[in-house]
Protein backbone atom coordinates (compact mmCIF):
# COMPACT_ATOMS: atom_id res chain seq x y z
CA UNK A 1 0.00 0.00 0.00
CA UNK A 2 1.11 3.55 -1.01
CA UNK A 3 2.58 5.70 2.19
CA UNK A 4 1.62 9.16 2.16
CA UNK A 5 5.20 10.25 1.49
CA UNK A 6 5.21 7.84 -1.24
CA UNK A 7 2.30 9.91 -2.91
CA UNK A 8 4.00 13.13 -2.41
CA UNK A 9 6.68 11.43 -4.12
CA UNK A 10 4.77 10.61 -6.71
CA UNK A 11 2.93 13.68 -7.28
CA UNK A 12 6.48 15.40 -6.87
CA UNK A 13 7.35 13.29 -10.04
CA UNK A 14 4.70 13.74 -11.92
CA UNK A 15 5.16 17.48 -11.57
CA UNK A 16 8.50 16.83 -13.27
CA UNK A 17 7.18 14.44 -16.06
CA UNK A 18 4.84 17.48 -16.98
CA UNK A 19 7.42 20.00 -17.29
CA UNK A 20 9.20 17.80 -19.73
CA UNK A 21 5.80 17.09 -22.17
CA UNK A 22 4.81 20.37 -23.91
CA UNK A 23 2.26 18.66 -25.85
CA UNK A 24 0.59 17.65 -22.17
CA UNK A 25 1.16 21.46 -21.34
CA UNK A 26 -0.29 23.11 -24.33
CA UNK A 27 -3.29 20.60 -24.24
CA UNK A 28 -3.94 22.07 -20.52
CA UNK A 29 -3.11 25.70 -21.62
CA UNK A 30 -6.62 26.78 -20.86
CA UNK A 31 -6.17 24.75 -17.33
CA UNK A 32 -5.35 27.48 -14.73
CA UNK A 33 -7.49 25.72 -11.62
CA UNK A 34 -6.60 23.89 -7.85
CA UNK A 35 -7.36 20.24 -8.11
CA UNK A 36 -7.40 18.23 -4.43
CA UNK A 37 -6.62 14.77 -4.66
CA UNK A 38 -7.19 12.77 -2.03
CA UNK A 39 -5.55 9.25 -1.48
CA UNK A 40 -6.69 7.70 2.04
CA UNK A 41 -7.54 10.41 3.91
CA UNK A 42 -4.40 12.90 2.77
CA UNK A 43 -4.87 15.94 1.06
CA UNK A 44 -2.80 17.11 -1.91
CA UNK A 45 -3.71 20.77 -3.30
CA UNK A 46 -2.10 20.69 -6.70
CA UNK A 47 -2.44 23.98 -8.42
CA UNK A 48 -2.39 24.28 -11.89
CA UNK A 49 -1.35 27.56 -13.90
CA UNK A 50 -1.81 27.14 -17.67
CA UNK A 51 -0.81 23.52 -18.04
CA UNK A 52 1.83 23.69 -15.72
CA UNK A 53 1.88 22.33 -12.08
CA UNK A 54 3.10 24.99 -10.41
CA UNK A 55 2.99 24.20 -6.77
CA UNK A 56 1.56 20.82 -4.26
CA UNK A 57 0.43 22.15 -1.20
CA UNK A 58 0.07 19.12 1.19
CA UNK A 59 -2.80 19.50 3.47
CA UNK A 60 -5.06 18.98 5.56
CA UNK A 61 -6.52 22.51 4.82
CA UNK A 62 -10.09 24.51 5.36
CA UNK A 63 -8.98 27.34 3.63
CA UNK A 64 -8.25 25.64 0.00
CA UNK A 65 -10.62 26.46 -2.64
CA UNK A 66 -10.38 23.69 -5.03
CA UNK A 67 -12.72 23.30 -8.46
CA UNK A 68 -12.77 19.65 -8.32
CA UNK A 69 -11.40 16.80 -6.35
CA UNK A 70 -10.08 13.25 -7.24
CA UNK A 71 -10.33 10.53 -3.95
CA UNK A 72 -9.14 7.42 -3.45
CA UNK A 73 -7.93 4.80 -1.55
CA UNK A 74 -4.06 3.93 -1.28
CA UNK A 75 -4.54 0.29 -3.07
CA UNK A 76 -6.45 1.76 -5.56
CA UNK A 77 -4.45 4.39 -7.19
CA UNK A 78 -1.54 1.72 -6.68
CA UNK A 79 -3.31 -0.45 -9.17
CA UNK A 80 -4.12 2.49 -11.07
CA UNK A 81 -0.60 3.50 -11.51
CA UNK A 82 0.58 -0.15 -12.70
CA UNK A 83 2.25 -0.30 -16.13
CA UNK A 84 -0.96 -2.07 -17.24
CA UNK A 85 -3.24 -1.67 -15.05
CA UNK A 86 -6.53 -4.56 -14.21
CA UNK A 87 -10.07 -3.83 -15.62
CA UNK A 88 -11.11 -1.16 -13.49
CA UNK A 89 -8.08 -0.09 -12.23
CA UNK A 90 -6.88 1.52 -15.84
CA UNK A 91 -8.81 5.04 -16.07
CA UNK A 92 -9.97 7.24 -13.45
CA UNK A 93 -13.74 6.46 -14.54
CA UNK A 94 -12.70 3.24 -14.06
CA UNK A 95 -12.41 4.01 -10.61
CA UNK A 96 -15.48 5.32 -10.04
CA UNK A 97 -17.36 2.89 -11.72
CA UNK A 98 -15.78 0.25 -9.65
CA UNK A 99 -16.16 2.24 -6.37
CA UNK A 100 -12.93 2.44 -5.64
CA UNK A 101 -12.78 6.68 -6.66
CA UNK A 102 -14.88 9.46 -6.56
CA UNK A 103 -15.51 12.81 -8.30
CA UNK A 104 -16.80 15.98 -6.04
CA UNK A 105 -17.15 19.43 -7.41
CA UNK A 106 -16.78 20.91 -10.58
CA UNK A 107 -16.97 18.00 -12.61
CA UNK A 108 -17.50 19.98 -16.09
CA UNK A 109 -14.75 21.56 -15.54
CA UNK A 110 -12.73 18.31 -15.72
CA UNK A 111 -14.40 16.93 -18.40
CA UNK A 112 -13.69 19.72 -20.59
CA UNK A 113 -9.99 19.07 -19.62
CA UNK A 114 -10.05 15.17 -19.37
CA UNK A 115 -7.63 14.02 -21.62
CA UNK A 116 -5.05 16.58 -19.50
CA UNK A 117 -6.11 15.23 -16.27
CA UNK A 118 -6.22 12.09 -17.51
CA UNK A 119 -2.53 11.99 -18.55
CA UNK A 120 -1.27 13.90 -16.21
CA UNK A 121 -3.12 11.43 -13.40
CA UNK A 122 -1.52 8.36 -15.91
CA UNK A 123 2.24 9.98 -14.93
CA UNK A 124 2.15 8.66 -12.14
CA UNK A 125 2.69 4.88 -13.93
CA UNK A 126 5.92 3.79 -13.80
CA UNK A 127 7.09 3.24 -17.23
CA UNK A 128 6.24 7.31 -17.51
CA UNK A 129 9.15 7.60 -14.81
CA UNK A 130 11.46 5.85 -16.60
CA UNK B 1 -3.19 -2.22 -61.22
CA UNK B 2 -1.09 -0.23 -58.09
CA UNK B 3 0.15 -2.67 -55.32
CA UNK B 4 -0.21 -0.42 -52.71
CA UNK B 5 -3.85 0.15 -52.91
CA UNK B 6 -6.12 -1.27 -50.38
CA UNK B 7 -8.92 -3.02 -50.99
CA UNK B 8 -11.61 -1.10 -49.87
CA UNK B 9 -13.88 0.37 -51.77
CA UNK B 10 -16.46 3.05 -50.76
CA UNK B 11 -20.05 3.90 -52.48
CA UNK B 12 -22.92 5.94 -51.49
CA UNK B 13 -26.32 4.50 -51.64
CA UNK B 14 -29.72 6.78 -51.70
CA UNK B 15 -32.17 4.88 -48.85
CA UNK B 16 -35.67 5.44 -47.40
CA UNK B 17 -35.68 4.74 -43.36
CA UNK B 18 -39.39 5.99 -42.22
CA UNK B 19 -39.88 8.44 -45.05
CA UNK B 20 -37.10 9.89 -44.44
CA UNK B 21 -34.31 10.34 -47.49
CA UNK B 22 -30.58 9.24 -46.10
CA UNK B 23 -27.70 8.81 -48.50
CA UNK B 24 -25.49 6.21 -47.31
CA UNK B 25 -22.21 5.96 -47.35
CA UNK B 26 -20.31 2.34 -47.26
CA UNK B 27 -17.16 0.43 -47.74
CA UNK B 28 -16.87 -3.16 -48.43
CA UNK B 29 -14.39 -6.26 -49.42
CA UNK B 30 -14.02 -9.04 -50.51
CA UNK B 31 -16.69 -12.08 -51.94
CA UNK B 32 -18.75 -14.72 -50.19
CA UNK B 33 -21.43 -14.35 -47.81
CA UNK B 34 -22.31 -11.38 -47.02
CA UNK B 35 -21.38 -9.55 -43.53
CA UNK B 36 -22.68 -6.33 -42.53
CA UNK B 37 -20.60 -4.14 -39.92
CA UNK B 38 -21.78 -1.45 -38.05
CA UNK B 39 -20.07 0.71 -36.10
CA UNK B 40 -20.51 2.13 -32.31
CA UNK B 41 -21.79 5.39 -31.02
CA UNK B 42 -19.99 8.44 -31.95
CA UNK B 43 -17.84 6.42 -34.66
CA UNK B 44 -17.69 5.78 -38.31
CA UNK B 45 -17.11 2.85 -40.33
CA UNK B 46 -13.44 3.18 -40.22
CA UNK B 47 -13.63 0.77 -36.60
CA UNK B 48 -14.05 -1.93 -39.35
CA UNK B 49 -10.61 -0.67 -41.30
CA UNK B 50 -8.81 -4.06 -40.23
CA UNK B 51 -11.44 -6.71 -40.84
CA UNK B 52 -11.44 -5.07 -44.13
CA UNK B 53 -8.43 -4.78 -45.26
CA UNK B 54 -7.83 -8.59 -44.09
CA UNK B 55 -6.98 -10.60 -47.10
CA UNK B 56 -7.77 -13.87 -45.24
CA UNK B 57 -11.19 -13.17 -44.66
CA UNK B 58 -12.06 -11.28 -47.51
CA UNK B 59 -11.25 -14.23 -49.76
CA UNK B 60 -14.15 -15.86 -47.46
CA UNK B 61 -16.70 -13.15 -47.00
CA UNK B 62 -18.26 -9.81 -48.46
CA UNK B 63 -17.83 -7.53 -45.93
CA UNK B 64 -20.06 -4.14 -45.97
CA UNK B 65 -19.23 -1.40 -43.89
CA UNK B 66 -22.03 1.04 -43.42
CA UNK B 67 -22.03 4.87 -41.95
CA UNK B 68 -24.87 5.30 -40.06
CA UNK B 69 -26.99 8.65 -41.06
CA UNK B 70 -25.23 11.71 -39.31
CA UNK B 71 -21.61 9.59 -38.96
CA UNK B 72 -18.45 9.36 -41.10
CA UNK B 73 -19.57 10.44 -44.75
CA UNK B 74 -23.70 9.87 -44.48
CA UNK B 75 -24.89 13.43 -44.13
CA UNK B 76 -27.77 14.10 -41.90
CA UNK B 77 -30.97 14.31 -43.88
CA UNK B 78 -32.58 17.65 -45.38
CA UNK B 79 -33.36 20.25 -42.42
CA UNK B 80 -31.13 18.48 -39.59
CA UNK B 81 -29.88 22.25 -38.82
CA UNK B 82 -33.08 22.79 -37.05
CA UNK B 83 -33.42 19.24 -35.58
CA UNK B 84 -32.16 17.66 -32.06
CA UNK B 85 -30.55 14.57 -32.86
CA UNK B 86 -31.58 11.63 -30.94
CA UNK B 87 -31.05 8.01 -32.54
CA UNK B 88 -34.13 5.64 -32.04
CA UNK B 89 -34.30 1.89 -31.65
CA UNK B 90 -37.18 1.83 -34.56
CA UNK B 91 -35.29 4.45 -36.59
CA UNK B 92 -31.96 2.02 -36.15
CA UNK B 93 -33.69 -0.55 -36.55
CA UNK B 94 -35.34 0.49 -40.11
CA UNK B 95 -31.75 2.07 -41.46
CA UNK B 96 -29.82 -1.74 -40.87
CA UNK B 97 -33.18 -3.16 -43.21
CA UNK B 98 -33.01 -0.68 -45.84
CA UNK B 99 -29.60 -0.44 -46.26
CA UNK B 100 -29.60 -4.59 -46.27
CA UNK B 101 -32.84 -4.02 -48.87
CA UNK B 102 -30.93 -1.45 -51.30
CA UNK B 103 -28.14 -3.79 -51.90
CA UNK B 104 -30.30 -6.51 -52.26
CA UNK B 105 -28.00 -8.91 -49.49
CA UNK B 106 -29.50 -12.07 -49.01
CA UNK B 107 -29.61 -13.20 -45.20
CA UNK B 108 -26.67 -11.35 -44.23
CA UNK B 109 -24.83 -11.82 -41.17
CA UNK B 110 -25.02 -8.82 -39.00
CA UNK B 111 -22.01 -8.09 -36.53
CA UNK B 112 -22.22 -4.50 -34.50
CA UNK B 113 -20.43 -3.14 -31.70
CA UNK B 114 -22.00 -0.99 -28.74
CA UNK B 115 -25.10 0.49 -30.06
CA UNK B 116 -24.48 -1.86 -33.04
CA UNK B 117 -24.62 -4.86 -30.38
CA UNK B 118 -27.54 -3.78 -29.22
CA UNK B 119 -29.69 -3.28 -32.62
CA UNK B 120 -28.06 -6.87 -33.26
CA UNK B 121 -30.11 -7.66 -30.58
CA UNK B 122 -33.38 -5.88 -31.19
CA UNK B 123 -32.90 -7.59 -35.05
CA UNK B 124 -32.75 -10.77 -33.48
CA UNK B 125 -36.10 -10.15 -31.41
CA UNK B 126 -37.64 -8.69 -34.44
CA UNK B 127 -36.48 -9.78 -37.44
CA UNK B 128 -34.41 -13.10 -36.57
CA UNK B 129 -35.83 -14.96 -40.44
CA UNK B 130 -34.30 -11.89 -42.38
CA UNK B 131 -30.49 -12.29 -41.18
CA UNK B 132 -28.11 -15.60 -41.37
CA UNK B 133 -27.29 -14.69 -38.04
CA UNK B 134 -25.69 -11.95 -35.43
CA UNK B 135 -22.74 -11.00 -33.60
CA UNK B 136 -23.07 -8.96 -31.40
CA UNK B 137 -19.95 -7.13 -29.72
CA UNK B 138 -20.23 -5.16 -26.07
CA UNK B 139 -23.86 -5.80 -26.22
CA UNK B 140 -26.02 -6.09 -23.93
CA UNK B 141 -30.08 -5.74 -23.04
CA UNK B 142 -29.39 -1.89 -21.34
CA UNK B 143 -26.81 0.26 -19.47
CA UNK B 144 -27.90 3.18 -17.72
CA UNK B 145 -25.10 5.69 -18.22
CA UNK B 146 -22.61 6.38 -15.83
CA UNK B 147 -21.64 9.89 -17.21
CA UNK B 148 -23.75 13.21 -18.19
CA UNK B 149 -24.69 12.44 -22.23
CA UNK B 150 -25.02 16.23 -22.33
CA UNK B 151 -21.16 17.24 -21.92
CA UNK B 152 -20.66 15.96 -25.16
CA UNK B 153 -22.98 18.63 -26.60
CA UNK B 154 -22.62 22.20 -25.69
CA UNK B 155 -21.55 25.65 -26.90
CA UNK B 156 -18.39 26.19 -24.52
CA UNK B 157 -16.36 23.45 -25.27
CA UNK B 158 -15.75 20.37 -28.21
CA UNK B 159 -18.01 17.54 -27.44
CA UNK B 160 -15.71 15.14 -29.70
CA UNK B 161 -12.67 15.83 -27.90
CA UNK B 162 -14.58 15.26 -23.77
CA UNK B 163 -16.05 12.18 -25.85
CA UNK B 164 -12.70 10.65 -26.42
CA UNK B 165 -11.34 11.58 -23.78
CA UNK B 166 -14.44 9.73 -21.99
CA UNK B 167 -14.51 6.37 -24.16
CA UNK B 168 -10.63 6.29 -23.55
CA UNK B 169 -11.41 4.29 -20.26
CA UNK B 170 -12.81 1.65 -22.73
CA UNK B 171 -9.84 1.29 -24.61
CA UNK B 172 -7.63 -1.81 -22.90
CA UNK B 173 -4.38 -0.28 -21.57
CA UNK B 174 -2.95 -3.55 -24.08
CA UNK B 175 -4.03 -1.36 -27.43
CA UNK B 176 -1.59 -0.71 -29.48
CA UNK B 177 -0.73 3.67 -29.07
CA UNK B 178 -1.28 3.95 -32.91
CA UNK B 179 -5.07 2.03 -32.66
CA UNK B 180 -5.82 3.71 -29.77
CA UNK B 181 -5.39 7.51 -30.93
CA UNK B 182 -7.04 5.94 -34.50
CA UNK B 183 -9.99 5.01 -32.47
CA UNK B 184 -10.07 8.20 -30.51
CA UNK B 185 -9.80 10.33 -33.58
CA UNK B 186 -13.42 9.00 -35.10
CA UNK B 187 -14.91 10.65 -31.79
CA UNK B 188 -12.98 13.72 -32.07
CA UNK B 189 -14.34 13.89 -35.23
CA UNK B 190 -17.91 13.07 -34.99
CA UNK B 191 -20.42 16.27 -35.42
CA UNK B 192 -21.73 17.92 -33.17
CA UNK B 193 -24.32 16.59 -30.89
CA UNK B 194 -24.29 12.80 -32.45
CA UNK B 195 -22.21 11.08 -30.06
CA UNK B 196 -24.94 12.41 -27.71
CA UNK B 197 -27.84 11.38 -29.56
CA UNK B 198 -26.57 8.07 -29.88
CA UNK B 199 -25.94 7.71 -26.51
CA UNK B 200 -29.58 8.96 -25.59
CA UNK B 201 -30.62 6.03 -27.34
CA UNK B 202 -27.93 3.38 -25.93
CA UNK B 203 -28.85 4.72 -22.63
CA UNK B 204 -32.23 5.25 -22.11
CA UNK B 205 -34.11 2.36 -24.35
CA UNK B 206 -34.65 -0.34 -22.40
CA UNK B 207 -37.41 -2.18 -24.50
CA UNK B 208 -35.21 -5.51 -24.60
CA UNK B 209 -35.29 -5.72 -20.90
CA UNK B 210 -37.48 -9.21 -20.27
CA UNK B 211 -37.86 -10.17 -24.09
CA UNK B 212 -34.31 -11.54 -24.74
CA UNK B 213 -35.52 -15.09 -23.99
CA UNK B 214 -38.05 -14.57 -26.98
CA UNK B 215 -34.97 -14.70 -29.20
CA UNK B 216 -35.27 -17.72 -31.30
CA UNK B 217 -31.32 -18.88 -32.02
CA UNK B 218 -32.97 -21.94 -33.56
CA UNK B 219 -33.54 -19.47 -36.74
CA UNK B 220 -30.20 -17.76 -36.21
CA UNK B 221 -27.73 -18.01 -33.97
CA UNK B 222 -26.57 -14.96 -31.38
CA UNK B 223 -22.98 -15.01 -30.66
CA UNK B 224 -22.00 -12.15 -27.74
CA UNK B 225 -18.53 -11.13 -27.54
CA UNK B 226 -17.69 -8.78 -24.60
CA UNK B 227 -13.92 -7.31 -23.95
CA UNK B 228 -12.26 -7.11 -20.51
CA UNK B 229 -11.97 -4.09 -19.84
CA UNK B 230 -15.21 -2.60 -21.28
CA UNK B 231 -16.50 -0.25 -18.64
CA UNK B 232 -19.34 0.85 -20.80
CA UNK B 233 -21.05 -3.00 -21.14
CA UNK B 234 -19.32 -4.97 -18.79
CA UNK B 235 -18.41 -8.74 -19.04
CA UNK B 236 -21.22 -8.74 -16.28
CA UNK B 237 -23.58 -6.85 -18.06
CA UNK B 238 -22.70 -9.54 -21.31
CA UNK B 239 -22.80 -12.44 -19.52
CA UNK B 240 -26.47 -11.39 -17.95
CA UNK B 241 -27.66 -10.64 -21.65
CA UNK B 242 -26.59 -14.47 -22.86
CA UNK B 243 -27.60 -16.05 -19.89
CA UNK B 244 -31.12 -14.85 -21.01
CA UNK B 245 -31.63 -15.71 -24.31
CA UNK B 246 -31.71 -19.53 -24.86
CA UNK B 247 -28.73 -20.69 -26.61
CA UNK B 248 -26.73 -17.59 -27.33
CA UNK B 249 -22.79 -17.99 -26.97
CA UNK B 250 -20.94 -15.47 -25.10
CA UNK B 251 -16.98 -14.64 -25.69
CA UNK B 252 -14.80 -12.62 -23.16
CA UNK B 253 -11.86 -11.48 -24.83
CA UNK B 254 -8.96 -10.65 -22.86
CA UNK B 255 -6.92 -7.42 -23.16
CA UNK B 256 -9.39 -5.71 -24.82
CA UNK B 257 -12.31 -2.77 -24.53
CA UNK B 258 -15.27 -1.77 -25.47
CA UNK B 259 -13.96 -1.20 -29.41
CA UNK B 260 -12.18 -4.40 -29.95
CA UNK B 261 -11.85 -4.08 -34.20
CA UNK B 262 -10.61 -0.85 -33.69
CA UNK B 263 -8.50 -0.25 -30.63
CA UNK B 264 -6.33 -3.80 -31.01
CA UNK B 265 -7.24 -5.74 -33.93
CA UNK B 266 -4.88 -8.59 -33.61
CA UNK B 267 -5.96 -9.56 -30.59
CA UNK B 268 -9.46 -9.38 -32.17
CA UNK B 269 -8.60 -11.33 -34.93
CA UNK B 270 -9.49 -14.73 -33.66
CA UNK B 271 -12.44 -13.58 -32.02
CA UNK B 272 -14.07 -12.45 -34.90
CA UNK B 273 -13.17 -15.26 -36.88
CA UNK B 274 -14.53 -18.11 -34.27
CA UNK B 275 -17.48 -16.05 -34.16
CA UNK B 276 -17.72 -15.97 -38.30
CA UNK B 277 -17.61 -19.87 -37.70
CA UNK B 278 -20.59 -19.92 -35.86
CA UNK B 279 -22.52 -18.06 -37.93
CA UNK B 280 -23.85 -20.97 -40.06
Amino acid sequence: MLETSDIRQRLAEMQRRLASLPHLSRLGSLFTETVLIEIDGAEFYLHFEKGHLVDIQPGPSRKTPWRFAFRSDGDAIEAFWQTLPSPGFHDIFGLVKIGRGRVDGDIVCLVKNLRFFKEFMALGRLESMA
Amino acid sequence: MIDQLEAIVGRYIPIDVNGVAQRIYFEEAGSGPPVLLFHTAGADNRQWRHVLNDPDLTSRYRFIAPDMPWHGKSLPPEGWQCQEYLLTTEAYVATVLAIASALQLDKPVYAGCSMGGRIALQLAHQHVEKFKGFIAIEASDFQQAWYDIDWFHRPDAHGGEMGAALVSANIAPQAPDAERWNTQWMFMQSGPGVFRGDLSFYTRDDSLVGQLHQIDTSVAPVHIMVGEYDLTCTPEDARRTAEAIPGATLDVMREIGHFPMSEHPTQFRPHFVEALAKMR
